[in-house]
Formats: C-alpha cells, sequence, structure tokens
C-alpha cells in the first residue's frame, strides 16, 4: 500500500506453514509487533502489502493468536472480562508466540 | 384436599358457565333490539364502526373490570358472613361479556392471528390479547429490559475485584496472552515434560506462579534446569531436598545468578558441591538456608567469593554468626550489592565488617538483633558516598545523628528508606533533606516513623517525634520532582495542614505512581482527591484504615487499596472530576 492512500480495512497474517488468516487491522494492532510491522510511516514490506508472514508460528497457533486478537478488541474497555479458552496443548506454544508478538521487552528481563 | 378443590371448583366454573351464557343470551337479544332499533338499514358500517372502536371499547372495559375487581375484593372482606355478591356477579358479567374468556377464541392484538385465549394470554401494548407467540416475544423483550440492573453488584465480583486490586491489577480490558497462557501452563504443570526454549523473563514469570502455587517438586524442578542456562530462579524450593539442589548444579554447571527461596534444605553437602565444581556464582540470593554450618559457609565464601557480587541472605536464624560474617564480608570484597535481613545473631561486629566493602553501590540491611547507633553512622560514614541505594528497616537505636551522616556523606541515593524507628525528631528529618547535595531520590520509605509513647497519641507538642509536617514537606520539597514511590505508613504526625499544602492539587509529581499512606487517619476525601490530582502518573495506592476517605473520584487506571468507606468507588471509569476542590 503507497503512503498518502487510505489504509486497508484489513491485514493479511501468514502462519510458517502457508495458511493466511486475514483480520481486522484494528485487531491486529492488538499485537505490538504486528503493530509495528504495519506501521504506515515504515517502509516495511508489510506496511506496504498489508501481509504479514509470521516464520516462527504455525497455523494452529496462529489461528489461536488470531482468535485471542479479537477477544482482546472485543474487551477492550470492558471490567471482569472471562478468561479465554485456551487448550493445555497449545498453551507453551502459544506463550512463545505471545511473548514474540506484545513486541516490548519484559520488564523482568532488565 | 385436592379432590374437594376440585369439585368446589367444578363447581363454580359450571356455575360461572351458567350465569355468562344467560347474560350472553340476554345482551344478544338487547344487541339485536338495538340493532334494529338504530342502524337496521347499514349493518355493515355498524361492524366497521365495531372494529374500529373495538380496541377503545377493550379498554374501557378492561378499567370497568378493575375498578369492580377492586371494589368486590373489599366488598368481601367487609361482610364476609353476608349474601353472595350477585349483584357484582351479574356487574362482572355485564361488562365481561365481550372479552374473551380463556377457551375461546380471539384474534392476536400483534399479529391478527386467530388463537386460543388461555389464561396465560397477555395483555399487548394497547390492551387486546396476543397469541402465545407475541406473548413469549412480549416476555423475552420484558426480561432482556430488565437484565442489566441485575446484574450491578455481585459479591463474587466485587471479591474478585479487590482481590485483583491488591495485586496492583486495575487495567481494564482482556488479560494479556501471555499472561493467559502462564495461568494455563501454571495450572496443567503435571502434564508438562518440558517448557522448550521459553524466553528468560518467562520462565521466571512461570517460577513465581508455580512458586506461589507451591508446586515446584522434584519432578517441576527439572522443568527450569538447562545446562545452557545461567540462571536458577525458585521462589519455593519448601518441597526440595538436598538431591535436588546437587541436580540443579549438575545440569545447570555454568549458574551465575542463583536465587533459591525458602531453601531449608539447601544442606553443608551442596556447598560443598558447588566449591567442588567450581560454580561461577556471581549473584546469590539464599532464603533460610538454616542448615549450613558457619565452617561451611566460610569455605563457600572463601571459594566463591571473589566473584560474587550480588549477595542476599535472609532469614538465616541459627547459622551465620558475627565472625562467620567477617569471614564473608572479606572473601567477597567486590560486592556492589549486599541484603542481610532476619538474620538473627548479626549485631554491630557485622555493621562495621560491612564498611569495609567499598564497592557497594546497593546496601538494605535488617538486623533483628539490637544495634547502637555509632555503629551505624560508622557504616554510612565509611561506604556512604557510593551508596545508590540504602535501605535500613527497624534500626529502632537510631537517631537524629544518623540521618545527619547520611545528609553528609550519602549524595548519590536514589532509594532510601528508613522505616520503624521512635527516636529520630522531625527536624532530623528537615535537616537530611534540607540543602542535600543528593539529587532527588526515586523511592522513599519512612513507613512508621512515629511516637510509640501511648500516653501521648499525638506525639510531644514541641518537637515532634518521627517523620511529622516539616520533614514531610522538606522530603517532597526536595525529592518531589523524580519520586516515585513514597511510602509514609504510619508517619501520624504529619498534620491535616501540610497535606493539603504537599498535594494542593496545583503542585505536581509528575512521576509519583505509587504512594502508601496508611494508617494516616487525618488524610480525608479533599486529600485524596488532591493525591490524585497532583501525581498524574499514579498507579496504586495505599491507604489502609484512612477512614475518612469516602465517595473519591478515583481516575482511571488507579488502585484504590484497603479504604474501608469507598467501596463502590474503588475502581471508576472516566476523567477526573473534581471542580468542587477547594
Amino acid at each position: 500500500m503507497p503512503a498518502g492512500s487510505t489504509l486497508s480495512t484489513h491485514v493479511t497474517l501468514i502462519s510458517s506453514d502457508g495458511f493466511e488468516f486475514i483480520i481486522l487491522r484494528e485487531a491486529a494492532y492488538v499485537a505490538g509487533t504486528i503493530k509495528k510491522m504495519l506501521d504506515p510511516t515504515s517502509a516495511f514490506a508489510e506496511a506496504v502489502t498489508g501481509r504479514c508472514t509470521l516464520g516462527s508460528i504455525n497455523g494452529v497457533i496462529l489461528e489461536k493468536v488470531c482468535e485471542y486478537l479479537y477477544y482482546n478488541l472485543k474487551h477492550k474497555d470492558a471490567q471482569d472480562v472471562p478468561d479465554m479458552d485456551i487448550p493445555p496443548e497449545l498453551c507453551l506454544e502459544l506463550l512463545m508466540a505471545a511473548d514474540y508478538l506484545q513486541g516490548k521487552p519484559s520488564e523482568a528481563l532488565s | 384436599m385436592a379432590q374437594s378443590n376440585n369439585i368446589s371448583a367444578a363447581q363454580i366454573s359450571a356455575d360461572y358457565e351458567r350465569r355468562r351464557r344467560e347474560a350472553q343470551e340476554a345482551a344478544e337479544r338487547e344487541g339485536v333490539a338495538n340493532a334494529a332499533e338504530v342502524a337496521e338499514d347499514e349493518p355493515q358500517e355498524e361492524r366497521v364502526e365495531t372494529a374500529a372502536q373495538k380496541k377503545k371499547r377493550k379498554r374501557q372495559q378492561e378499567q370497568a373490570l378493575a375498578k369492580i375487581k377492586k371494589s368486590k375484593g373489599k366488598k368481601g372482606k367487609k361482610n364476609e358472613v353476608g349474601e353472595p355478591d350477585s349483584d357484582d356477579d351479574a356487574a362482572w358479567d355485564m361488562y365481561t361479556k365481550k372479552t374473551p374468556l380463556p377457551g375461546q377464541l380471539e384474534n392476536c392484538e400483534l399479529c391478527d392471528k386467530r388463537f386460543t385465549v388461555t389464561p396465560y394470554s397477555k395483555t399487548g401494548p394497547d390492551g387486546g390479547l396476543l397469541c402465545t407467540k407475541c406473548s413469549k416475544e412480549q416476555e423475552a423483550a420484558r426480561k432482556k429490559d430488565a437484565k442489566p440492573k441485575k446484574q450491578a453488584v455481585s459479591r463474587d465480583k466485587r471479591r474478585h475485584t479487590q482481590s485483583n486490586l491488591l495485586d496492583g491489577i486495575v487495567s481494564d480490558g482482556a488479560k494479556s496472552l501471555e499472561q493467559l497462557c502462564i495461568e494455563k501452563v501454571a495450572d496443567n504443570i503435571r502434564d508438562v515434560e518440558e517448557f522448550g526454549d521459553l524466553p528468560k523473563s518467562l520462565l521466571n514469570r512461570l517460577s513465581q506462579l508455580l512458586s506461589k502455587r507451591r508446586v515446584i517438586t522434584s519432578r517441576t524442578l527439572d522443568l527450569f534446569l538447562r545446562p545452557d542456562y545461567d540462571t536458577i530462579d525458585i521462589y519455593d524450593c519448601g518441597k526440595l531436598e538436598v538431591d535436588d539442589y546437587i541436580k540443579m548444579f549438575a545440569v545447570v554447571p555454568k549458574a551465575q545468578n542463583v536465587n533459591l527461596r525458602n531453601a531449608g534444605q539447601f544442606k553443608d553437602e551442596v556447598i560443598d558441591y558447588i566449591v567442588e565444581r567450581h560454580v561461577p556464582l556471581r549473584n546469590l540470593q539464599l532464603e533460610a538456608a538454616n542448615l549450613v554450618s558457619n565452617a561451611v559457609w566460610a569455605k563457600l565464601f572463601s571459594h566463591c567469593g571473589q566473584r560474587l557480587e550480588y549477595l542476599k541472605l535472609t532469614w538465616l536464624d541459627y547459622s551465620m554468626d558475627d565472625d562467620t560474617f567477617d569471614h564473608l564480608i572479606s572473601g567477597c570484597p567486590n560486592l556492589k550489592r549486599l541484603k542481610i535481613k532476619k538474620c538473627f545473631r548479626l549485631s554491630d561486629q557485622a555493621l562495621s565488617a560491612i564498611s569495609s566493602l567499598h564497592n557497594l553501590e546497593h546496601l538494605s540491611l535488617r538486623f533483628p538483633a539490637p544495634t547502637t547507633s555509632p555503629a551505624l553512622r560508622d557504616l554510612i560514614a565509611s561506604i556512604g558516598a557510593n551508596l545508590r541505594t540504602l535501605s535500613l528497616e527497624s534500626f529502632e537505636e537510631a537517631d537524629d545523628e544518623v540521618l545527619s551522616t547520611i545528609h553528609h556523606t550519602c549524595t548519590q541515593l536514589t532509594k532510601l528508606r528508613f522505616c520503624e524507628n521512635d527516636l529520630c525528631t522531625d527536624a532530623g528529618f528537615v535537616s537530611l533533606f534540607h540543602n542535600w547535595q543528593s539529587p532527588p531520590l526515586s523511592f522513599i520509605d519512612f513507613s512508621s516513623n512515629r511516637s510509640i509513647d501511648y500516653t501521648q497519641p499525638d506525639g510531644p507538642e514541641e518537637d515532634p517525634t518521627g517523620l511529622a509536617s516539616a520533614g514531610f514537606e522538606t522530603l517532597m520539597a526536595h525529592s518531589g520532582s523524580r519520586l516515585e514511590h513514597l511510602e509514609i505508613a504510619s508517619c501520624r504526625h504529619i498534620d491535616y495542614a501540610a497535606f493539603a499544602r504537599v498535594f494542593d492539587g496545583k503542585k505536581e509529581y509528575p512521576l509519583l505512581r505509587e504512594v502508601n499512606i496508611s494508617f494516616l487517619t487525618k488524610i480525608d476525601t479533599t486529600i485524596a482527591a488532591g493525591i490524585f490530582r497532583s501525581c498524574p502518573a499514579m498507579k496504586k495506592v495505599t491507604a489502609f484504615g484512612c477512614f475518612n476517605i469516602s465517595d473519591v473520584a478515583v481516575p482511571k487506571g488507579v488502585a484504590l487499596i484497603g479504604v474501608p468507606n469507598a467501596q463502590d468507588s474503588i475502581v471508576q471509569e472516566g476523567e477526573m472530576e473534581m471542580d468542587w476542590m477547594p
């Protein structure tokens, strides 16, 4: 997408095994890393094409990630949000994906 | 009983049917006569008119019915023994003749469908009856409208909110995916075989959560051990045995940062193993390792001491006496950070030993055994100049001269804790902060600096004890611009006017985000509001026992904890509105 024109409402996330998830740009922005990738002021390929290839995340996990992004967006200002259900077998991989996608160094690291 | 009821009900219904039939016949006769008399030539128009006025008439009928029912009820109560209300029955029959009765057919008011009237048929918006389907829909709509009100405050929810508040969680919206996953992993820790390539920070958080739930066992410990790690953080070692500790250092031979809390079974054998294998320890934190003998402590520090930069020893109540501590200090000359807390056998001798550590930048002490003010003064005088952190908890014998020594020597501090003392005076605190060379501090904890003389609950009138008004104002004047964390719990000699001047809503403390004002009973709603206004970055206000705070408007994202009289306003959305401020 060339700079200056209006941003697309949806963006595409592509998993390591080639699954494509087309989600709302607003939802994608929940994840800090994806937001930076799509930053319209940057000249990243992702920002230009609106397609983010996430090479470290497979389709199963990315589907869950997308579910979370929408879940987060839906409950943005709500209080006492019910926890999203995460299948136990996915939680470790999802944890790694979450760590990567939140896009900021954890304070525990410093 | 039921049978007799049935019988009488049947009788009543039979009577009713009979009366209704009679009345209807009479009405029909009358109606025919009327029709013949008034509008013999336009029967069709009459019918049209009937349809148009149907609703109106129904409403009138219903009103009349209601009136009759009322009067009937009253009368019935009045003359219980009297004759049956034949008059009322007649009136009833007369007025109800056109109202469809249970069992009869009627057109639905909303959808115009023909349906059988039942006792459960609902009245529509215009007073007509509704068919079963429309009745149900109407009920559902009504329930939907009523629901939000009912949800208002459930006890569980409030408890949950409070619990989160105590954990400092006030942000709206969903938990982070990371948090959700970590909790899920902790829930299912029994099924986890290995963590894989989790980043260090996540491992640490998992360890914290698992320790909190007390599920770190010999088996779960394995998840945190990998040969390529250099860090071992286990916050609850309560279930680990000597073999587990040895396994730690066998699997992670390059461990540099070791943090073991609740390490009751951390014994001589483990230290022997560490010394034997030359584990390159640099940061060591041990809590409650009470089974280590003095001789082995000395051995550990003479072997690993040179490398040690950070040492934290807490809750050592049997081992580690003053002489062993001398070994520790002489063996670890390069310490930058030293925390010694609740080591019951250390006293003045240990304080003077620490004064030889000239590389120290951070020093935190809490000695349960009594110490003297001169020993503490000497310590600060000799190493204070380099210190970034000075934390002195519960040094009850420390007096104003200690504060004055801090004033003269410590000029690089960013964090200062001096709590649980009743000897220092307000004048001492004023002179500490007045014209202090040290740049503004970011962390100040002066909790419980107050008089504990029960005969004078407000302290001496002249020359107040502890951190009082003047000291507090000087403190804020010196450090307010950089202060992030302030604890003044129980400093109860600070008066209202001082708070009002410091938190007047105009002065701004741009970085202050956490404050503890517990048991400062003089603080009221106005001061609390002033705190919110003066501290735009505020995140957490701890105010246990502040009974004068009530109905305060808590800005979004701020946790106000412990206020007993402001339960409902604890988390409030929206921006601050404090036009009523003086």
